[in-house]
Order: structure tokens, then sequence, then C-alpha cells
């Protein structure tokens, strides 16, 4: 194996292998590590950004308080049947929203956790800072760092390959922001390429060798150049993985391309059945954030089972079952969770245009054989005394005892050492 | 009068530009720091017919409902085609700015309104910012993209009075001083000022781009309001007066500009004292756009060690950067033949930016937001793409690289070459290691030898359009 980037550059002769090589400044680093990580556990943490309506996806059916409060949005208990006509109620204070019913079914088979009343003191109402701490686990909003960063620098580096990936999109999610580990998002494999000019097929060697010898410089830690040349060394050597890989992929699973989560849980599977260090996967749904026409209202008329928020549960309940179908057909359902996370639930009371304003706490799922289904944490009570000045209810769960959860029980880690202090196990896994 | 210097003056032109020819960069010089920064902030006097006939012949917006001439994707080729040939360049980058700022995005809104709201942030991008600020308050796309036309009296929705305050004006936190701005209530109190804005066809006009804001008083709320301490009876001027004259907002519209312009802003007292000595200036102008930027571009500040490659290029100014600095040619063509015309604007969107369409109303994610390894790899191809457009017939629409311009630039000695063309395309400052390594590349033939270097036809195409796709590659490329 060659011992310096120079050797590396001469002797692969513009065929980059993967793993030889890290990015200068990791180099000393990484010969230190050994990678800690057990990559036989995948985690996919899918995102929906905007703020999910939390109270019509786990509806408190039995909750008159709720029924109060939502006079045009609320579904009472003979609404929720999902479109065959068999009920989402899963107890008897809640009942899934009728889009989820494929979730529903997971949820009879025991594999899904619903914690209930997850959030952090003083939620904060902007979209931005509640992602930002939802990202870093800081409440302050402030930390540089990602809490899957900071799981990555702990136990990946060293670790060749594509260990961690965020799917499908043009953004890195920040929770994947690492102070060593470069994480690469591809928004899809066809186009995750280094092309040269065609005309000229034999000097592609030449191309990537100059390109690989600008990437490997050594710039000042922390300065931009530093951060965008081991950006660049990464993309062009993680390219070449991936076009090396996934055309390996087969599967009798049909994902439909206009649901935009079923397209990026496609290409986790992709990655997950064709490239075995594949650990940490990340995908993302926007457009929650429902203000006005939450639900359709046809001359004024709420239609609670048409409407934007309808569609996009849809998506997440129809792109959770493909894909939990596709890890069996390939036997790896045992080895795969997801956990659903959005930056903060909705106001419990409507507003006046279908729609609901920012909230404060909310449910979050987490799906897979490996999990122990049910309800956890409890539900905040929506009594105007216990509303805050907003109108927002309180937490009852700290959303870092989720991370912890999953951080202890099934990335194998040290909960502690990546959020920076204990949290208390929830208990799904 | 201060001098500027060439590499000041390239610094100058990328920054309230896309970057340009050395001629033009030269022209910079001789007009002096003070010269050329009002040269292209008064851009008014610069004659830009050649652009205006291009674009009359290569767009037809005069039926906003007939799709095929209008919709997003033309806005977009309009806008690129504006960028890579307009003579006033900071008018188009005042726009962008503003229109990252009041982000507001074809996801949610019709084209026609977007293009009405770019219109506007142009005729206005450089007017006191209490006027601009009640022309965004009042336009068709705003009250759209917040939720304005539903805000009403009696159940407000608040939308549009957060981000007023988080992110049009003021911030959630004071800049230098980290206190809350405002409190919740006054996000309340602030919506139901807004109560009742609508819009509609401006009647009896003949422009179809004309809308008129107007406020239906049956969803007026008239009552008294309560905001930062004071109740009164607001109306939304008064608030948009209210919050213009804020100190907060003085230092906020400064921190904008420079994360933007010139250089991230950070809390440390210096930044502080920086952002204060420019508040200064938008308060004793009173309120004016035009003298705070002015101010920002003469400074010493804005041409610092610090503030040099201290940004990420933007996409747009990869793209339109790259064209105007290596005099490549962009011919918009037309509507009508779907041909390789539409390419700049489809591949900004791969690079993570949409005209017309930011991901939310924060705007685009700059600097280091820019980067990860979809949009480099992304950037390498379109810096492929650039290289590898070869035509006999520079004005096919499309985009092209001439054989002749590269030529220009092409020197007999590789050293130089590569020497040359980091400087058009900068200029970049790039370590003497780099260089020999270009300069290899520039004299390896496909077996991976290194042999000489003859500049002749078949290697300007070769391994000159080659540099070209390395040193748009390079990490110091991507900086502005």
């Amino acid at each position: 194996m060659p011992t310096t980037r120079r050797q590396f550059i001469k002797r692969s002769a513009g065929a980059v292998t993967v793993g030889l090589v890290l990015p200068g400044t990791l180099l000393r680093e990484a010969r230190a590590q050994q990678a800690q990580a057990n990559t036989n556990r995948k985690f996919v943490v899918i995102q929906l950004a905007g703020g999910n309506d939390g109270l019509n996806t786990v509806v408190p059916y039995t909750d008159s308080r709720y029924h109060s409060l939502r006079p045009q949005l609320a579904f009472n208990e003979a609404e929720l049947k999902d479109s065959e006509g068999r009920s989402t109620v899963i107890s008897n204070d809640f009942g899934l929203h009728p889009a989820l019913g494929k979730i529903k079914q997971l949820y009879d088979q025991g594999r899904v956790a619903i914690v209930l009343g997850v959030g952090y003191q003083d939620s904060t109402l902007s979209h931005f800072l509640s992602m930002d701490i939802w990202h870093t686990a800081d409440t302050s909003g402030l930390a540089s760092k990602g809490w899957l960063g900071r799981y990555a620098d702990i136990a990946l580096l060293g670790q060749t390959g594509l260990p961690a990936v965020a799917l499908g999109g043009l953004e890195k999610p920040k929770s994947f922001n690492a102070g060593m580990v470069v994480v690469p998002n591809i928004l899809n494999f066809e186009i995750y390429n280094f092309l040269a000019d065609p005309a000229y097929p034999n000097d592609y060697a030449n191309q990537v060798n100059a390109f690989n010898f600008g990437a490997s410089r050594v710039f000042d830690n922390a300065s931009l150049l530093s951060t965008i040349n081991n950006a660049a060394f990464e993309s062009v050597r993680g390219a070449q993985h991936v076009q090396r890989n996934v055309n390996n992929y087969r599967s009798s699973i049909v994902y439909p391309r206009e649901n935009p989560l079923a397209v990026g849980l496609q290409m986790v599977a992709q990655l997950i059945v064709t490239i075995p260090e594949a650990h940490l996967l990340y995908v993302q749904l926007g457009g929650f954030d429902h203000h006005a026409d939450q639900v359709d209202h046809p001359n004024g008329q709420p239609n609670k089972l048409a409407g934007q928020h309808n569609l996009l549960l849809r998506w997440f309940s129809d792109a959770v079952d493909l894909f939990y179908k596709d890890m069996a057909e390939h036997g790896l359902a045992d080895d795969v969770i997801l956990m659903e996370w959005s930056e903060f639930g909705r106001r419990p009371q409507e507003n006046a245009s279908f729609g609901t304003d920012h909230g404060s706490s909310s449910q979050m799922f987490i799906i897979g054989n490996p999990i122990r289904g049910g309800l956890y944490g409890r539900q905040p009570s929506l009594a105007a005394t216990e509303l805050d000045l907003a109108g927002n209810p309180k937490f009852n769960v700290d959303f870092r005892e989720v991370y912890a959860t999953i951080l202890d029980g099934w990335l194998g880690a040290d909960s502690k050492a990546v959020l920076g202090a204990q949290y208390q196990n929830v208990g799904f896994l | 009068m201060a001098g500027i210097t060439y590499d000041e003056a390239a610094h100058l032109l990328r920054r309230m530009g896309f970057g340009g020819s050395p001629q033009e960069i030269e022209a910079l010089v001789a007009r002096g720091r003070e010269g050329a920064v009002d040269f292209l902030i008064n851009y008014a006097q610069v004659d830009n017919r050649a652009m205006d006939d291009l674009i009359a012949r290569s767009f037809d917006f005069s039926d906003p409902n007939d799709f095929t001439k209008f919709n997003r994707f033309e806005l977009e080729r309009w806008w690129f085609t504006r960028m890579v040939h307009t003579r006033r360049p900071f008018e188009e980058k005042m726009t962008l700015f503003w229109h990252n700022h009041f982000a507001t995005a074809a996801s949610k809104v019709f084209d026609i309104f977007m293009y009405v709201q770019n219109r506007k942030l142009r005729d206005h991008s450089l007017d006191r910012f209490d006027t601009l600020l009640k022309v965004v308050s009042e336009d068709s796309a705003m009250l759209i993209w917040l939720d304005g036309i539903q805000n009403v009296k009696g159940s407000p929705n608040e939308n549009f009075a957060r981000e007023l305050q988080e992110l049009f004006t003021m911030g959630i936190i004071d800049v230098v001083t980290g206190e809350a701005n405002y409190t919740e209530d006054d996000v309340k109190e602030i919506a139901r000022a807004f109560t009742g804005g609508k819009v509609r066809f401006a009647r009896g006009s003949t422009d179809p781009y004309a809308f008129e804001f107007f406020v239906n008083p049956e969803q007026h709320d008239f009552t008294a309001k309560t905001v930062y301490g004071v109740t009164a009876n607001y109306s939304a001027d008064d608030i948009i007066t209210v919050v213009s004259a804020r100190r907060s907002t003085a230092r906020y519209l400064v921190k904008k500009l420079f994360d933007f312009f010139v250089y991230p802003i950070t809390s440390s007292s210096s930044d502080k004292q920086t952002v204060e000595k420019f508040a200064n200036v938008y308060v004793s102008s009173n309120h004016s756009i035009k003298e705070l930027v002015r101010a920002i571009f003469v400074s010493d500040e804005f041409y610092s060690d610090r503030a040099r490659f201290a940004l990420v290029k933007q996409p747009v100014e990869f793209i339109v950067g790259a064209i105007r600095m290596l005099g490549a040619v962009y011919n918009p063509g037309t509507y009508e033949p779907r041909n390789q015309s539409n390419v700049l604007a489809a591949l900004s969107i791969f690079l993570g930016q949409e005209l017309f369409n930011p991901p939310d109303v924060a705007g685009w994610n700059l600097n280091l937001g820019w980067i990860n390894t979809a949009t480099l790899l992304n950037r390498f191809t379109y810096a492929d793409l650039l290289v590898i457009s070869r035509t006999r017939d520079l004005s096919a629409p499309g985009l092209w690289l001439s054989h002749e311009q590269l030529r220009r630039h092409t020197k007999a000695n590789p050293k130089k070459t590569v020497k040359k063309f980091l400087s058009v395309l900068g200029p970049l400052k790039v370590d003497a290691k780099m260089v020999r390594a270009l300069s290899d590349y520039l004299r390896t033939d496909d077996a991976g030898n290194i042999g000489t270097f003859t500049p002749d036809d078949l290697t300007v195409d070769k391994k000159v359009r080659g540099l070209v796709h390395l040193i748009m590659c390079l990490s110091e490329f991507q900086l502005n």
C-alpha cells in the first residue's frame, strides 16, 4: 500500500482507489485510529422539514380540547380510517392520520415506536434556529458540529469507503457537520461523477492525477480552502466508489417517482445493498410549513382527506413501507432502523387559513425490526393553563433522550461522549 | 483620491459584479478606487442598449398567460442572459442580494408574480430602505409567499410579521448587543397591523404585469396595537417606519451586506465596531441603501487582506464569472428551439442555486453552505461542459468557448500559460508546486510521460481546454 499521497497518485495512474488516502489534514489522525463503528448496523434519518403537524399525525382523538381548538381540522374517531377503510386507531387515546395506513400496519406488527411529547426547553418558533438545535443537539443552536458528525468523528474516522451519506439533496444536513470526517451527499447517482473531455479519453488519467494533486494539498486547518479542498478530494474519491458499485442493485420493489421521499429511500436502499460499509444514511421530505391550506377546502368546507398534509404523510408512509419491504427482500430488515424528526409541531389552535402556525413539542417515529414497538413518552396537556404564552404545549421527552437511546442502543456509541451529557433511555431499543 | 491596484479592481468587479476580462479590470484601475465604485454604482448612466436589444430579440414576455413564452425556465434564462451580457453588473448583483434577502420562491408563488417582484427589487435596489420594505410588503409575490393575503382581522396569520423582523429587518437578536429584538407578542401585534392586505390586477392598465395593492377595510384590524412597548393605532406603513428606524435594523442590514459582499461578520468586538461604523452611515444618510453600499465598497475593510477570497462563490458567480473572465460566449437564442441556451439555468440548479426559487424564506446558505461533495462535483461538471463547448459558429444559441479565445491567452511556455490562465480566472493566488503540477499536466502525454509543450492547435484544443477545466476545479477558484 502506498504510504504517501504522492506515491499513491503516481501508482494509481488515474484510478482513485477508495480507502487508501484521506484528505491531507486527516492523514495523521486517521492512521492512529481504528474505526469503531459496527457498520453492519444501519441507521436512516428521515427529516420532515417545515414543522410537521404532530397533532394531526398522531391524533389525540378523545381529547375534547383538541376538538375545540381545531373546529375545522380535527379528526374524530370515525374519520380515522385508511384508504381501504381499516381503522388507524392505535390506542384508547390515539389514532394515526388516515394517510398513514402503511405505518399503521407496521405499528401493528410491533415495528414502530412512537415517542410522544418530544421537544426541548423554551422551544423556539424559528424554523432555522429549531432545525439547528435538532441538528446539533445544542439548545443554543450555535454549535458548529452536528450530532451525527460528532459520532462520525469518534466512530468513523479511518473507516474506508462511504460509511455515511446524505441522499437525494443538494444540501448537506447540518447533523452531518463533522470536525474531521467529510460526509458526502449525493443528489442522484448518475451525475455523481468526475467528468473530463470526452474528445480525449486518454487524457482522463492525467486530468484525475492533476486534480488529485490539487485536492491533496494541505491548507490551514479550519480555513475555507481546507474545508473545500477536503470535500473536493472526497467527492471524486467517493464518486468512483459509487460508480463502481451502485449499479449492482436489483430489487422487485417499485418506488414511485412522484414520491420524493420514496426516491430518496430507494437511493438509501441502493447504497445499503451494494456498499457494505454504508452505516448512516439521511433523507429529507420538505413542505410541512402549513400556515395555510393544510387541508383542501372546496367552497369553504374542509376536506381533511385531501390537501398538502395528507399528501406528504401518505408519501412518508408509503416510502417507509416500500423501503422496509426492500430491506426484507435483501435479508437486511433486522439490520436497519429509521428515525423520523421535524423541527417542531404546530400550534394546537388552528388559524383562519385552514392551516396552523409554528408550534413546539411533537412526536417522533422510530421504525424497524430491532425496535420495540409501542407508545413511549407522554402527550402534553392541551388545557389552556398548560399551554405557553404562544399557545403551544410543553414537552415531556427531551429529543436528545431519543438520540441517546439510538447512540447507546443501536450504534453502540457512548452517547455521553457524543451529546456532552447523559440522557435517559426512552426504552424502544 | 485613493488608487486601486489590478488585483483590487478584479476583487471589486468580482464582488460588485461577476468578474470581467483583463481589459475591463484595467479600465477600473484607471478610475481609481472611488471612481471605480461610483462607475459601478451609478449604473443608470451606463449605456446598456446592446443588452436591452438582445433581451428584446431573445424573449417574448408580452403575454404572461402564454406558457410557451413565459414560464419559470424562461425567467431563469432571462436573468442569466442579463447577468452575462449586462454592462451594469452591479444592478444584477444588488437585485440578487435583495432576492436572497427577501427570499421568495416560485415553489409557492406563480411565475408572473416572481417576475413582477424581480422588477420591483431591481427598481428599488438602491432606494431608501423604508421605501423598498414598503414595496416588498405590498408585493403580490410576498403576500402569497408569507400568507399575507390570508392575514385577516380576528385570526391573524403571523408568517409575514415574524419574518419581517427575524429575516428582513433586525434579526432575532441584536447583532451588536445580543439582546432579543422583539417578543412573541410583538409578532402577534405586528401581524394585526398588516391584516387585510390584498392585491388585484390594476384596473385600466394595459401592462399585463400591473398589480395594485389595497387594504380590505372589512378584514383590517383598526384597534390599537402594542409594539415594542408602545401602544398606538399602527398601520402597516407605521410599522415599516418603526422597524426601519430601529438601530437593530441598521446593524442587521450592515451584517447582511458584509456577509454577502465583504466577509462574514463575527461577534468579535472589532467586528461590532465595524457594524456600528456602517450603521451610522445608514442613519446619517436617512436610510439610503445607495449611500450605505457606497461606503462599504470604498472602505479599507473591503480591500483588506481579510476580505480577499473570504467568500465562497455563489453558483451564479461561478457560472457567469467563468464566462465573463474567459471571454466565453453565451447566446440565449429564443424561447423557440429548445437548444443549448437553457444550459446555464439548468446547471445552476445542480450547483444549488435556482434563481427565483431559493430554498426557503431565509434565502440560500452562503459560503460553506454552497459546498458539499454533490455541489462540488456539479461545479466540476459545469467546468467540463464549458471547456468542451466547441463550435464553428459562435452565433449559434448556447455556451461556447472558442479556440481563438483560448489561443489568445496561450503562451509559448507551459508555466507562463498556466500563470496567464490563473490570472484571467482570478487573479488566483496558487503556490509554486500547484503551478508546477498544472504545467506538468500541459506537458504530459496519454501514456503519462512528461514531454515538451508545443502550443499548436491540437495542444490548445486538448491541453489548454483541460487546463481551464483543472483551474476551475481548484479550491482557490471556488472562492470569491
